[in-house]
This record gives structure tokens, sequence and C-alpha cells, in this order.
């Protein structure tokens, strides 16, 4: 199975793609002048340069897991994107380019901690989904398990501008969620509380 | 509230069970005392901060209900965005509810809601949102405000999450950010039907800060 992100496989080119939409998490925090100092923080590349000093290799771990997560989401929207009708595959395209741009950031934060990311799965489980409802499905369900496990994370990473950048990229699986719960015919946020078990 | 994640509580006798004060010398256990006082006045200046970042938590999102109040009370929205939109207003007062809590048993006094459309409107001029409340002129217009101020609650959350100490706080203003973000996904999708890059732009979600 196509993994998806050898789209994006190297570090330079989804950062430089994250630079030029100026959206990253990175960037966001540099705003606060909390990666970088000085004349640092104002740059966005001085910025990203410097976010490597905020990151703990203790959490490198946890990182990687997530990473292997959004790898194998990315596999799913790769799998499943050919068999949508519109307009959920144009939506399913945009998912995928957003979960590549997860895996993008989580290997800058890997890099940013001195570690070494986690090397990609010749193949994922994915239940061998035959249908848009399945496909859906699959992809609804590795949503729900990111967002579990971001959760699970975030109260374990240090420090707080790492936790704000990872759950920018979990708001993100949740607003993936909702949008995909719409497209099933469900309610798109049941719950006040995001958990990932609905 | 639990204080899961905050700095670990030192008591008197924990201290005691470390060894601080164990060889019961005048100057350990002046020693200990000490210890025992620059840890209460960290642990209070962490509460502190974190009834700090609440407050302003409960702020921004009395906000956001009182804008769901008064739009949904008017006849500006069509059948589709009324139907996406009235269920969002409960979890607004869900994330009121238990952050007041939170944020009461830290010691705090939750902030009063806006009094009046006038006073919400000088809030959201405050916080650099270009509508107002007091000046809409039909459904589209209504959908922009919302997803404007959704995205500040967002802002808000994240930058919190930047400041808070204890760690089950963190937890519960992420689910909480994530929550507030799937509320701006499906106002962008009332207002973009069927364009996920216009109603979730940016793989990474911070909100305006």
């Amino acid at each position: 199975m196509v993994t998806g992100d050898e789209q994006a496989p190297a570090f330079p080119a989804p950062r430089r793609a994250l630079l030029k939409r100026a959206s990253g998490a990175v960037l966001g925090l540099a705003a606060f002048g909390v990666v970088g100092c000085g004349s640092a923080a104002k740059t966005g590349q001085q910025s990203v340069k410097n976010a490597p000093q905020s990151v703990r290799s203790g959490d490198v771990a946890l990182l990687n897991g997530l990473l292997d997560l959004e790898r194998h989401t990315v596999a799913a929207y790769t799998a499943g994107i050919p068999l949508l009708l519109h307009p959920e595959a144009k939506t399913a395209r945009q998912f995928l380019d957003e979960e590549l741009e997860h895996t993008g950031e989580l290997l800058s934060l890997i890099k940013a901690a001195k570690g070494i990311p986690i090397a990609r799965r010749a193949s994922y489980d994915l239940a061998h989904p035959r249908s848009a409802a399945d496909a859906l499905s699959l992809l609804h369900s590795l949503e729900r398990a990111q967002i579990t496990a971001y959760l699970g994370a975030l109260p374990r990473l240090s420090p707080g501008t790492v936790r704000a950048a990872v759950a920018s990229i979990l708001t993100s699986d949740a607003q993936h969620v909702a949008i995909l719960r719409l497209a099933q015919g469900e309610v798109g946020a049941p719950s006040a509380f995001v958990t990932g078990h609905e | 509230m639990s204080e899961a994640g905050a700095t670990p509580r030192l008591t008197r006798r924990r201290l005691l069970a470390l060894g601080v004060g164990s060889p019961v010398l005048a100057v350990g256990l002046e020693g200990a005392q000490l210890a025992l006082a620059t840890a209460a006045h960290a642990e209070s200046g962490v509460r502190l901060a974190d009834a700090d970042r609440l407050r302003r938590l409960v702020s921004v999102e009395l906000l956001m209900l009182y804008c769901y109040e008064h739009v949904l009370a008017g006849s500006l929205l069509d059948a589709r965005s009324r139907r996406l939109i009235t269920p969002l207003r409960a979890h607004e007062q869900a994330h009121v509810r238990v952050l007041s809590a939170h944020l009461t048993a830290l010691g705090g006094t939750p902030p009063a809601p806006p009094a009046s459309v006038k006073e919400a409107d000088r809030n959201l001029a405050r916080r650099g949102v270009a509508g107002r409340l007091g000046q809409l002129t039909g459904g589209r217009d209504a959908l922009f405000l919302l997803l404007a101020v959704e995205k500040v609650v967002v802002g808000a959350y994240f930058v919190a999450l930047i400041k808070l100490n204890d760690l089950q706080l963190v937890t519960l203003a992420a689910q909480i950010m994530a929550n507030d973000a799937q509320h701006e996904a499906l106002v962008g999708e009332a207002l973009y039907p069927g364009d996920a890059q216009k109603a979730v732009p940016s793989g990474l979600v911070q909100g305006t800060q």
C-alpha cells in the first residue's frame, strides 16, 4: 500500500510549503516570541530554524507514535479517495493535503528534538474498503483514533509551545471528523467536548 | 479540581518523608519550613495563573454564546444554516458551565456575560472582530460574524494551551478547542456548502490571536 506521504517525505519541502502558506503552528508560536528569540522570531524561516531548542528529546517516542498514526490515515485517504464521488472526493483530497501537513509538522517537531523519525511501514491495515460508505467509515474511525491519541499525548508533552503545536493538528482532525460526519448523514459535532469517542 | 498536572504538592509530611527534616537540626527544620513556604507560594502562583487564563476563556466563550443567542433569536438564517448552527449554542453553554466550575474551584469568579448588544459589540471591536451584532444585514453576514468569533475563541485556547499549568485543564482546553474548531468548520460549511477548501482551509488550526 502506498503510504501517501511519499509526496512529502523530506523535511524541507513541506516546511517550505508551510512557510509559503504562513499557516504553520510554529509560525503561530513565533508570533508569541516563544520559538527563537529577538530578531529570530520575526521571520518564519528563522523561527522554524530556532524551533528545535524547545522540543524535548524525551517527547520523540510520543511524537513518533503520532506520526505513525498520521501515516496510517494518509494511506487510508490515498486508498479511499478513488471510491468516493464528488463532492466527497474533493473534500477528501483537501483532507489528505492537511494530513500530509500534519506529518510534515510532526517530522519538524521530531527533528527539532534531534530525534529520528520512525520509518514508514511497508503497508497499513485498511480493512479493504469497497464502497464510498466503507471509505468514509474507515476515514472517520482513523480520524477519531488520531484525536484520542493526540488527547492522550498532549498532557505528557512539554513545554506548552509544543502542546499548542500538537493541539493545532488535533483540532484540524476534529474538523475533519465534523465534515466526514456530515457526509455520512450524521450531526457534525455530537458533543461539546471532543474526545474521539463518539 | 485535581492538581494532577501541576507542581507536585509539597506537604510538611511529604517533605519529612523525603528526609528534609530528618537530621532534626534546627537549621534543617527552618530549611524545611522555607521550602514549604516557597513551594506553597509557587503553587499559589500557578493556581492564580491558571485561574486568570480560565477567566479569559470564560469571557470569550460568553461572548460567543451571546452571539449565537442573538443570531438564533432573529430570523436571518435560512433553514439549512439554522439546522447546522442551532446545536452549537448548547455546546457553548456547556463550555461556559464547565470552565466556570473549574475557575470557581481555583478561587476565581466567572465574569458576567455581555449585558447588551452594544456591550457585546464593544467586546467584538476590542477583540478585532470586524462584524457587529447590531449591524447584521442578512444570513451570510451573521455567519461571517459567527465564524470570526469562533476563530477568536480557538485562538484563545491555542494561547491557553501554551500557558496552562494544570494538566487536567490542558486536556479540557484541548477538547473544547477541538469542538470550537468543529463549529468553525460547520459555520464554514453553512457559508460554503460542499467546499471544504473554504470551510476547512488549513491543516494547522490556531484561530485568531
